[in-house]
């Protein structure tokens, strides 16, 4: 599959998570230890009244799945998946707190092409990615963006 | 304890959160948990891939970011969150032993009109390894005003 392939307008459904709170701690202990994200006494009594999932916890789990869901896809269409690099993403919205026990769904969308001038054998793709909770309500979304390769020229 | 509010966030504030070691082991469980792809995994593999070499997800370069973020200064702050973040820049790939050095600038700062108790600040950091420049971040975090009976600047 070439960068040329990519549809836009595309939503692929990566799948559900849930998030338990000895997983919610563990990941926050890490990397992002606030009183809120990892202390339960701490957090009841915080803006949030509760422990939450830390945001990049949320959004490492979108990379979890979409690399699931592309691995899959490869294999289903007998590719062999090397690995897609990124320049990196925009518009992260942290919308509401994931709490213990709470199951996302995610999904991405392909919304932009950018064809590179620097780099003719690449091109950008953009895609805009959501969590949403059982109720269908957005807890998370950002504009992430992957270099694919170009169709060789004949 | 609790020394830095909102107050104490201006524009034009300069942060140095310090430095912090990235260790192989590191790199490769938080890839084989959240980001399996193999310039993540394996030395051989990522040798031959785009980025020459074992690096870091970029996701997790966002974690230890974040992990220097609460160390340096959400921990000593009144920290309530965020609730997003602009960009994203992953500009070079960060590698196994790399020592990185994260640095910010406020560049907006403003009481919440819907909330007088919390302030929004909008920081650019810097994050460099003992080479060069390798990511760029724009976020927006949320720190608690100081009450007017607490008195004057810390």
């Amino acid at each position: 599959m070439w960068w040329e392939d990519i549809e836009l307008g595309v939503t692929t459904q990566l799948g559900a998570y849930t998030f338990t709170e000895a997983e919610m701690v563990r990941f926050s202990r890490a990397y992002d230890p606030q009183p809120f994200h990892i202390d339960p006494e701490a957090a009841k009594a915080s803006f949030y009244g509760g422990i939450i999932a830390s945001g990049w916890h949320v959004a490492s789990v979108w990379m979890k799945l979409m690399i699931a869901s592309s691995q899959k896809r490869a294999a289903e269409a007998g590719e062999r998946r090397t690995g897609g690099v990124s320049p990196g993403f925009l518009n992260l919205r942290w919308i509401k707190p994931t709490r213990p026990g709470m199951t996302l769904h995610y999904d991405s969308t392909t919304h932009e092409k950018i064809a590179l001038k620097s780099r003719p054998d690449l091109g950008l793709v953009r895609s805009l990615n959501m969590a949403v909770d059982d109720n269908g309500e957005t807890v998370m979304s950002f504009t992430g963006q992957g270099f694919w390769p170009r169709r060789p020229k004949e | 304890m609790i020394d830095i509010w909102f107050e104490d966030l201006p524009e034009g504030r300069t942060l140095d959160l310090g430095e912090r070691l990235v260790t192989r082991e590191e790199i490769v469980a938080f890839a084989t948990e959240f980001d399996p792809q193999p310039h993540h995994l394996d030395d051989e593999a990522a040798a031959k891939s785009i980025l020459g070499g074992l690096s870091a997800s970029g996701w997790h370069t966002c974690a230890m970011m974040m992990r220097m973020l609460v160390d340096g200064l959400a921990i000593r702050a009144a920290s309530m969150g965020s609730p997003g973040i602009e960009e994203v820049r992953w500009m070079r790939p960060v590698r196994p032993g790399d020592v990185l050095r994260m640095k910010g600038e406020v560049k907006a700062a403003r009481v919440s009109k819907s909330r007088p108790e919390m302030g929004i600040v909008d920081i650019e950091w810097t994050l460099h390894n003992q080479r060069e420049q390798v990511a760029w971040m724009k976020a927006t975090g949320l720190y608690g005003v100081r009450h007017p009976a607490a008195g004057g600047s810390a």
